[in-house]
């Protein structure tokens, strides 16, 4: 009602003060008559009757103040204002929202990627109610794992999901899980063993046939029923509208599809799920694994949807008893739970990563958004100083400072929001394009991730409140600055550019440079090192050869093959690919180098109590002549010793000296998995063979045996050409078992995978550093051209007096460059602190790289130097008389 | 904006919708009837009766109307509304606890 009233008031503006007008007259009048009345003369009546009234001028406003948005309109008012003023001055809005719109516009669509990574909620109906549970177990308790530690085993889920009091359901469900889709051309999938309830609890309707009932899942092995996604639906049996029914083979194990999910479904992890599974057929897709009976095994992640009304402090609380009771049977084991609102990106590994990361880059574009704040500020506060006069003249006929602060700042909000519009619409617009060319030109290191990048009120509100923010802050200080001034030098300053004048805002103006330099050096060394780092990993020695080397993956264990099996299919694919033309050389490993697989075992030196966590890796005896690592000491395997599981060992050199130091490892003994001693036979040189920009920790090999057939993976050695040695081994794989998914590449290619974080992290820290450096040279050539503009009837007199040009431009660059200088150490050292915490994350990274720390600081040094000389130059070219007349 | 718990204005905003009571009156006429019923007592600056009654009219406690006056003259007429009359109702009640309160609190020192 009352804003109704104020409303309604706005538009009748002319009536109200017609009818306050004639209100208050009415008033004075009857006074005036009362007085008259009494006997006072007419003219004393008169004033008298206003007396007694009061200052009518200031009651009118009371009233207008009644009706009036007051505070509303006067920022109305201001936002006019600063409107005209913005649009008289074209050039100056072009550059300050220009600056504005990048610094948020590289921020918006920053942030809208880390939110579509990580804070965007599932893809699912209500999904605010949907919350992920992980646990970390602590203590000495046999825990194996299956993916992930924070992962559980079917029992705990079973008992969760039985005993908790705040969850209308909870589902589990094993994340990376792969199968060999069977047919003409056996393909491999990414999909996941579900709980029945899954799809219940998310609450996802399939768009062809059923998704699971709990009769599904009630016997190990009973029902295998599968349900497809859309994609896999159209992709494999193009779009089958009978589709249900049919039966599919997975891992060489038949399923029936009941049902085809909502095309929108992709699953719950960050890359697309192609099928789901009852979990209790786990066996049939895992044939070397019964993980459900396994209650030491983490392999399932759980998700529950929240009863109406529970909050996550409930959950946690009511969780917490559940895992109590869980470790009273297991003594000595404590478990800590991660309950959080369920994201793509939520398991502790995964937060860890992309929160590090995501803070890593939001720091980056935050500095570029503060260049581009100080870069603002400063041309704002160049332009109060032009406008000087006229807020002194306001401030000393009574003005409040607080209105005129507040009339800058909404000036300065009015750019803020232009450009922060503008930089978040481009940005937004372009930036799923972006990160899809991105992710295109990117090595593929895995399937496509399932990335929505469009904005959501996270993103909107993100940019809305940074754009408020920037606008406070790059307005603020050039506004309390204008209005803090000595009135009468001002109100009597004539405009003209005299020496004095050069002083006022000039410490202000050369800080904001030297912030702009500082931070503008600090973003460049830090890319310079980070490309440093790019080149270095590009051309690193990995510590063995990797050319003309070809490997060939394959997961017999998931096909079914038993340890004969293995051996028969190993033997014969050896002696085909032996036989191919070009091929010298056919060897085994368990893991072929860099391919991020890892393998780990404890093992205790003989003489040790406590066991040590050691990696390793099963080849055949050729493996380290094949990559050309020498062996330092002792020998590799005998064909004697892989074909009869000897218990031997090679130890790495860094090894041999970590555990024996000063002695010789050969003949010392390691003690592992059920105390079966290990001797050591030959120490072979170090390398990175594990983890690119990593000797290898403490790291054996044992020979890849009879029993070990079924894990081993070939390298192949060939002279000829890669690819027809690629499709070589491809066909003599197909013809032992067609049905058989072998992945073969070149070993090379393995390094790729390990370039990608820094080639991402290189090329952003590339764009960031230039889009810093081209703001920061629009800094400092706008002060230096408003210096010199300021002080052009100073250079005038100096030329006048016999300067020349070149003093005079001395004097300005020397001005011009004292801030820079300054700026630029300050950057240089808080990037030798920085660089310190990149060389941690980052591989390849020196924190003290001397082309990164002479050649930026240079390079970025000579910017600054032409951005000045420029403007400076122009100043030697005034005419005396022209500049001793100016203004 | 008004100002709450402002002791001065609260209580103009009480003497205003008093003055009320009876029906509808112009501001001349408020402004009158505070200084007969308060015997010149309170001698409020006249002029700040009327943003007084135009916030009150704002928050809708009392309704305006222009009329004529007793010597035909256009004049903008007051009157409380029913939300008016409530409120001073509790006013009223509030000021007369407030001045009990401190007669007694005088009259112990």
């Amino acid at each position: 009602m009352r804003i109704w009233a104020r409303v309604r008031a706005l538009f009748r503006r002319r009536q109200l003060e017609k009818d306050l007008d004639e209100e208050l007259a009415f008033h004075l009048a009857m006074r005036e008559e009362k007085k008259r009345a009494a006997g006072v003369a007419a003219e004393e009546a008169k004033y008298a009757a206003r007396r007694q009234f009061g200052n009518v001028t200031r009651i009118k406003e009371a009233c207008r103040e009644a009706w009036s948005f007051a505070s509303l309109e006067t920022t109305w008012r201001d936002l006019r204002y600063g409107a005209r003023a913005l649009a008289k001055n074209p050039g100056f809005t072009a550059v300050v929202v220009l600056a504005t719109a990048l610094g948020i516009g590289v921020n918006t669509g920053i942030f809208s990627v880390l939110n579509g990574v990580a804070l965007k909620l599932l893809p699912v109906p209500s999904a605010e109610q949907i919350v992920s549970v992980d646990q970390i177990v602590h203590g000495k308790v046999r825990r194996d794992v299956h993916g992930e530690p924070g992962l559980f085993s079917y029992a705990e889920y079973k008992n969760y999901r039985a005993n908790n009091h705040v969850f209308s359901g909870l589902l589990a469900y094993a994340p990376f899980l792969e199968a060999t889709l069977g047919g003409e051309n056996p393909k491999q999938l990414a999909g996941a063993e579900a709980s029945c309830n899954f799809f219940h609890v998310l609450r996802e309707r399939p768009a062809l046939g059923r998704t699971f009932v709990e009769e599904d899942c009630r016997a190990a092995g009973a029902r295998p029923v599968v349900v497809l996604s859309d994609a896999l639906w159209r992709s494999q049996f193009g779009a089958d509208p009978q589709i249900v029914g049919k039966d599919i083979s997975l891992n060489r194990a038949k399923f029936t599809v009941i049902g085809v999910a909502a095309p929108g479904f992709r699953g719950i992890d960050p890359w697309p799920s192609e099928f789901w599974a009852p979990v209790a057929m786990q066996k049939a897709l895992e044939p070397d694994a019964n993980l459900l009976l396994e209650d030491y095994t983490g392999w399932l992640a759980l998700l529950g949807r929240l009863q109406p009304g529970v909050s996550l402090k409930e959950v946690r609380a009511d969780l917490a008893v559940i895992a109590g009771r869980i470790d009273q049977q297991y003594p000595g084991r404590t478990t800590t739970l991660a309950i959080h609102r369920a994201t793509f990106m939520v398991r502790p590994e995964e937060r860890r990563v992309v929160f590090g990361i995501g803070a890593v880059v939001l720091a980056a574009v935050g500095l570029v958004l503060l260049i581009a704040c100080a870069n603002v500020a400063n041309l704002l506060l160049a332009r109060a100083s032009a406008r000087q006069k006229e807020i002194a003249i306001r401030l000393s006929i009574g003005g409040s400072r607080w209105r005129i602060v507040r009339q800058l700042l909404t000036e300065s909000l009015l750019i803020a929001f232009l450009g922060g519009t503008l930089g978040s619409m481009v940005a937004l617009w372009s930036i799923e394009g972006i990160a899809r060319f991105v992710l295109a030109h990117l090595p593929l290191v895995g399937p496509p991730l399932v990335w929505n990048v469009n904005p959501d009120l996270h993103v909107w509100g993100y940019s809305l409140a940074l754009t408020a923010i920037t606008g406070i802050v790059f307005g603020l200080v050039p506004a309390l600055h204008a209005t803090r001034q000595d009135l009468s030098t001002a109100v009597k300053g004539d405009g003209l550019g005299v020496i004095g004048r050069a002083a006022s805002g000039g410490a202000l103006r050369s800080t904001l440079v030297g912030v702009q330099i500082a931070v503008c050096m600090l973003l460049l060394i830090a890319a310079g090192l980070l490309m440093r780092g790019l080149f270095l990993a590009q051309t690193v020695d990995p510590g063995f050869e990797m050319k003309e080397i070809t490997q060939a993956q394959f997961n017999l264990p998931s096909q079914g093959y038993n340890t004969e099996k293995a051996q028969a299919f190993q033997r014969e694919l050896m002696a085909s690919v032996d036989a191919l033309p070009g091929v010298d050389e056919v060897e085994q490993a368990q893991v072929t180098p860099l391919s991020h697989a890892f393998l780990g075992t404890g093992m205790t030196p003989a003489g040790e109590v406590e066991s040590r966590q050691f990696e390793f890796n099963a080849v055949s005896p050729g493996f380290f002549t094949m990559l050309g690592m020498p062996m330092v000491r002792g020998r590799t395997f005998t064909a004697a010793e892989a074909q009869s599981d000897a218990p031997v060992l090679v130890v790495t050199e860094s090894t041999a000296r970590k555990l024996w130091p000063g002695q010789d490892a050969i003949g010392k003994t390691l003690r592992g998995w059920e105390k079966k001693t290990y001797q050591v036979v030959g120490v072979v040189r170090d390398s990175q063979a594990s983890h690119l920009g990593q000797t290898d920790g403490l790291f054996f090999y044992m020979p890849a045996g009879p029993k070990e057939q079924e894990r081993q993976q070939l390298l192949v050695h060939s002279k000829g050409g890669d690819l027809a040695t690629i499709n070589g081994i491809r066909e003599a794989a197909r013809a032992l078992d067609a049905n058989l998914v072998v992945h073969v590449a070149k070993l090379e290619d393995n390094l790729e995978a390990w370039r990608v974080p820094s080639r991402i992290v290189a090329a952003l820290s590339g764009v960031l550093g230039a889009l810093a450096l081209l703001l920061a040279a629009i800094g400092v050539h706008g002060v230096v051209s408003y210096g010199v503009s300021q002080r052009i009837r100073e250079i005038g007199i100096r030329m006048t007096l016999g300067a020349d040009g070149r003093e005079v431009m001395s004097l300005l660059l020397r001005q011009a460059m004292r801030p820079v200088v300054i700026g630029a150490a300050i950057g240089i050292a808080g990037c030798a602190a920085v660089s310190q915490v990149l060389s941690k994350v980052l591989y390849g990274i020196g924190s003290h790289d001397p082309i990164a720390f002479v050649g930026v600081p240079v390079f970025l040094l000579g910017i600054a130097l032409m951005a000045s000389y420029i403007p400076a130059r122009r100043a030697t070219k005034v005419d005396p008389v022209v500049a001793l007349r100016y203004e | 904006m008004e100002k709450q718990g402002d002791l001065v204005q609260g209580t103009l905003d009480m003497l205003v919708l008093k003055a009320l009571v009876r029906g509808a009156k112009h501001g001349y006429a408020v402004a009158e009837w505070i200084h007969e019923s308060s015997n010149d007592v309170l001698h409020v600056e006249e002029g700040a009766l009327y943003p007084a009654l135009h916030r009150l009219e704002l928050r809708g406690l009392l309704s305006a109307e222009w009329g004529s006056s007793e010597n035909n003259r256009r004049a903008k007429f007051y009157s409380l509304t029913a939300a008016g009359r409530k409120k001073l109702t509790e006013e009223a009640e509030y000021w007369r606890r407030m001045c009990g309160a401190i007669a007694r609190v005088m009259q112990t020192a």
